[in-house]
């Protein structure tokens, strides 16, 4: 509680540049992530993908184009960038107990990578709270978004990689857009200083 | 009697065609191109299909003129972002149709902006010493007053006849200052430009600047 008081003297506009730093740091991370899978990808793998329609978060309604983006309100768009961090906190779980076991050579460098993904989200996530506290109550609105896929993402070497790979990629969306609407609000509101956006 | 052979050619449907490139300006349009194959010695024209993820239905590539030859371009309201389109090229001839390999592209993973636009370099002076001032303006088609794409830019800089770049990053900045210059020198300054997530543009065309010879002078004074 006292650190929200003293959290609470920070403008939004310095609220939303240090959020949209996390967030574009999140997204990096899983593109280094991906590439770092992809090195190593069974050909099969790619067939056997599910497609991205099928991640847990497909059925939040998202803008799809700049213009939609641009329409949708300040609060609307915090809401949706909570919601999806909010979503990934149990798949993100899973991806780190699994990266343990990973049957990939490049298995230590992927655990502690989704050991950062995991504390860059967090923090991410704490920030927003803050955030949405200031911007009303629209902001604090979440959709649920549950992770029905279980703990256990394959048994043989072929599943367990596909399995991984495809929640990744899904992440790898997500956090692009979570990255896109983030950065969209801190031009919002940094409508007075022109040489940031 | 008929034949298929004409100055020993033998006619045959089209070579398989090839996807080379799809890429993004701004995260709004996007074109593709494709390498045609071998025409199997007959006319052959090629056209372009797409689906996107969420609908088995089919749609033929919307403008085949816009970005030249063997290409198609989306416009804004053909294209969508954070969905997979799922292209392939078709070659037909007289004899029949030849595929290419079909390509999973989502166009905010594609994204590449044209080089930095009207790129200056002002020779300045601070305390009887010049600098270079080169400032510049973001690819006009992209979009960074939104937030829609945030750009960095990173400039280099030599002398006229030497082959080594000096390298600077400036960050979001659109101005740059050089300092330590050779007196009497002409430099040659490009710009480039990456987006948030993607990759960087081509370098903007050369800029040149003349910086005046002081050195020249000064040292012209203390052999006297």
């Amino acid at each position: 509680l006292y650190m929200v008081a003293s959290c609470s003297a920070v403008p939004i506009n310095d609220l939303l540049d240090r959020a949209s730093q996390r967030s574009d740091k999140l997204h990096s991370l899983s593109t280094m992530l991906t590439q770092e899978l992809d090195s190593h990808f069974p050909p099969i793998g790619r067939v056997l993908m599910p497609r991205p329609s099928m991640c847990h978060t497909s059925s939040l309604q998202t803008p799809n184009d700049k213009e939609q983006a641009l329409q949708v309100s300040e609060s609307d768009l915090l809401s949706l960038a909570r919601s999806l961090l909010q979503a990934w906190v149990d798949p993100l779980e899973v991806l780190s107990t699994n990266a343990n076991t990973l049957p990939h050579p490049a298995q230590n460098s992927i655990f502690n990578k989704i050991q950062e993904l995991q504390e860059h989200s967090k923090n991410l996530e704490d920030g927003l709270d803050i955030l949405s506290g200031k911007m009303g109550p629209a902001a604090q609105t979440i959709s649920s978004l549950p992770y029905s896929g279980g703990n256990d993402i394959g048994q043989d070497k072929i599943s367990k990689l596909t399995n991984f790979h495809f929640l990744l990629s899904c992440f790898r969306r997500d956090s692009h857009k979570i990255d896109s609407f983030l950065k969209v609000l801190r031009c919002r509101a940094a409508k007075l200083q022109p040489e940031m956006c | 009697f008929f034949t298929p052979h004409a100055k020993g050619t033998r006619y045959s449907p089209p070579g398989k065609p090839a996807l080379t490139r799809c890429r993004s300006p701004e995260k709004e349009t996007f074109t593709c191109w494709w390498e045609p194959g071998p025409d199997g010695g007959l006319s052959t024209t090629y056209r372009l299909y797409y689906r996107k993820e969420n609908s088995e239905r089919v749609y033929e590539c919307p403008d085949y003129h816009t970005a030249g030859e063997n290409s198609c371009f989306f416009n804004k309201n053909d294209t969508t972002i954070w969905v997979n389109y799922n292209i392939t090229v078709v070659a037909t001839n007289a004899l029949g149709s030849t595929f290419s390999d079909p390509v999973d592209i989502d166009v905010v993973y594609i994204v590449k902006p044209n080089p930095p636009e009207k790129v200056t370099v002002a020779v300045m002076e601070a305390t009887g010493w010049p600098f270079l001032r080169v400032s510049w303006e973001p690819p006009h088609k992209v979009d960074t007053r939104s937030g829609w794409i945030t750009l960095i830019y990173e400039l280099r800089i030599k002398l006229e006849g030497e082959d080594d770049w000096e390298m600077h990053l400036a960050g979001q900045q659109k101005m740059f200052n050089i300092f330590s210059l050779r007196s009497g020198g002409t430099y040659l300054v490009q710009v480039r430009c990456k987006p948030d997530h993607g990759f960087w543009s081509e370098w903007s065309s050369t800029s040149y600047s003349k910086v005046p010879g002081y050195l020249h002078q000064e040292k012209s004074v203390w052999i006297l």
